[in-house]
């Protein structure tokens, strides 16, 4: 992951508290609901310059850290 | 064959039985005990136990059914059968093992009764966090939870209680537990004198007691897994088909009083009269047929946590709630004080307008929408389910 991606995914994450924001860290768990899903998405799509195709807008996607990583990784590949 | 029409003799006895008490249980604010043991005597609260495990076979529809046939009668019975049935399935498609093999059976009686403990002081209805914690130690969960509505908590014989797993390290780690009356120590905090629903008697309890740490349904901590393919479409379908039958029921008093006894009171060829009776059956035609497509959708979708599934069950309740509602206030328009406003009226429009004002509350419908506004925006296409 981007360093800087968990300080993005933070403010969306109401259980996140201070501990570091591992790949392998439920979104779920960290508090991400389907309100905040929307909102974060917005933010990944301004900050990296990707558009998610609506088919990867999934529970699977956002599922943790690292597979919506994954996910913005493997569009930004497509666009280079 | 649907299951409704293969178990019409234990359905006639408990509507028997709710249409004698639902005049006072309503006013006392009482839980209709005479219709809770009419469906523990039929069995018919197995009705979604597979029959391997001696319950009724049924499915969604079949509950569909049932729910239906009981709100004409009365909205309170119903909605205290179909939220049993979600409990019912939650265990049914979700727990394993010894637990099942221990519990499926009970149910497959039918004379368990299961009542929800989902919500919370300070979360209200959300169900997928918690702040009540259980202890975990040698084998056994201790539980002590505080919830400001239980239906039917009073009466039931077992609960599936929301708290948090014990080695929860976020609040929506949330376990769903089985615990049976004799495990708990039951205490009632407080009353119940609501506008509508009186007769569901959904009392705040707080159930203390420790229980075996495998009567824990699904993983520990997991419960949302429980949630968007069983518990949440459960909810949203048993719900709808609750108000759709107390607005078909009174519907049909009416039409009955109109070509009757009273007769004399409506032209038919009031022009108004039949706008009116057109646009109430219009709502109710709109609610079948989504409630229909639903549990149609919801039987053949490969996830349900799909979004295009996901907004079509929310809009279910949405819309329910609306139109039913809508439904209940244009009768009582189209009736007139006497028959819709009065409590001595033989068409109890009054009760059912008051039961039927829970529906966009009951779960908030502004809640949903909210959610259903963020998951529009995920799907340009709009794939309608």
């Amino acid at each position: 992951m981007d360093a800087a991606f968990p300080d993005l995914l933070k403010p969306f994450l109401k259980y996140a508290g201070t501990q570091p924001i591992t790949s392998e860290a439920s979104l779920h768990e960290l508090g991400l609901d389907s309100m905040r899903a929307i909102e974060l998405l917005f933010a990944i799509e301004d900050t990296y310059g990707v558009s998610m195709p609506d088919e990867l807008l999934t529970d699977r996607t956002f599922a943790t850290a690292g597979s919506l990583w994954d996910t913005i990784e493997s569009l930004r590949g497509r666009t280079a | 064959m649907s299951t409704a029409t293969g178990h019409e003799k234990a359905l006639d006895e408990v509507l028997s039985a709710t249409a004698l008490h639902a005049e006072h249980t309503d006013a006392a604010a009482e839980f209709p005990t005479a219709a809770l043991d009419a469906m523990r005597a039929t069995g018919i609260l197995g009705l979604l136990v597979p029959t391997q495990h001696g319950g009724g076979g049924g499915g969604l529809g079949d509950l569909v059914d049932m729910t239906l046939r009981l709100a004409r009668v009365d909205m309170s019975v119903a909605l205290i059968f179909a939220m049993h049935c979600q409990q019912v399935m939650a265990v049914v498609r979700h727990a394993d093992g010894p637990l099942a093999e221990r519990l499926l059976p009970a149910l497959g009686k039918g004379n368990v009764y299961l009542a929800s403990v989902t919500t919370e002081r300070r979360k209200g209805g959300s169900l997928l966090s918690s702040e009540s914690t259980a202890r975990q130690d040698t084998g056994t969960l201790s539980i002590d939870r505080d919830a400001p509505i239980v239906t039917g908590g009073q009466h039931a014989d077992a609960f599936l209680i929301t708290t948090l797993a014990p080695e929860a390290t976020s609040p929506s780690q949330v376990s769903l537990v089985y615990a049976r009356r004799d495990q708990l120590t039951i205490e009632i905090r407080g009353g119940w004198q609501p506008l509508g629903m009186r007769a569901t008697q959904s009392v705040p309890m707080r159930l203390t007691g420790r229980v075996p740490a495998d009567q824990v349904i699904g993983a520990p901590g997991r419960f949302h897994e429980i949630v968007a393919p069983t518990f949440g479409p459960l909810a949203h379908i048993g719900w709808s088909a609750a108000w759709l039958g107390a607005a078909t029921g009174a519907l049909s008093r009416i039409l009955h009083h109109i070509r009757d006894t009273g007769r004399s009171q409506f032209d038919p060829s009031s022009e108004l009269l039949l706008t009116r009776l057109a646009r109430i059956r219009g709502r109710l035609d709109l609610v079948n047929a989504l409630l229909r497509h639903t549990v149609a959708a919801v039987q053949s979708a490969p996830d349900t946590a799909e979004t295009s599934t996901q907004l079509l069950i929310n809009n279910l309740k949405v819309q329910a709630a609306e139109q039913c509602f809508g439904a209940a206030d244009e009768m009582v328009e189209l009736v007139g004080l006497r028959h819709g406003y009065l409590r001595s009226s033989s068409l109890y429009l009054e009760r059912v307008f008051r039961d039927l004002r829970s529906a966009s509350l009951n779960y908030a419908n502004d809640r949903l929408l909210l959610v259903n506004g963020a998951l529009a925006l995920r799907d340009r296409q709009v794939n309608l389910a």
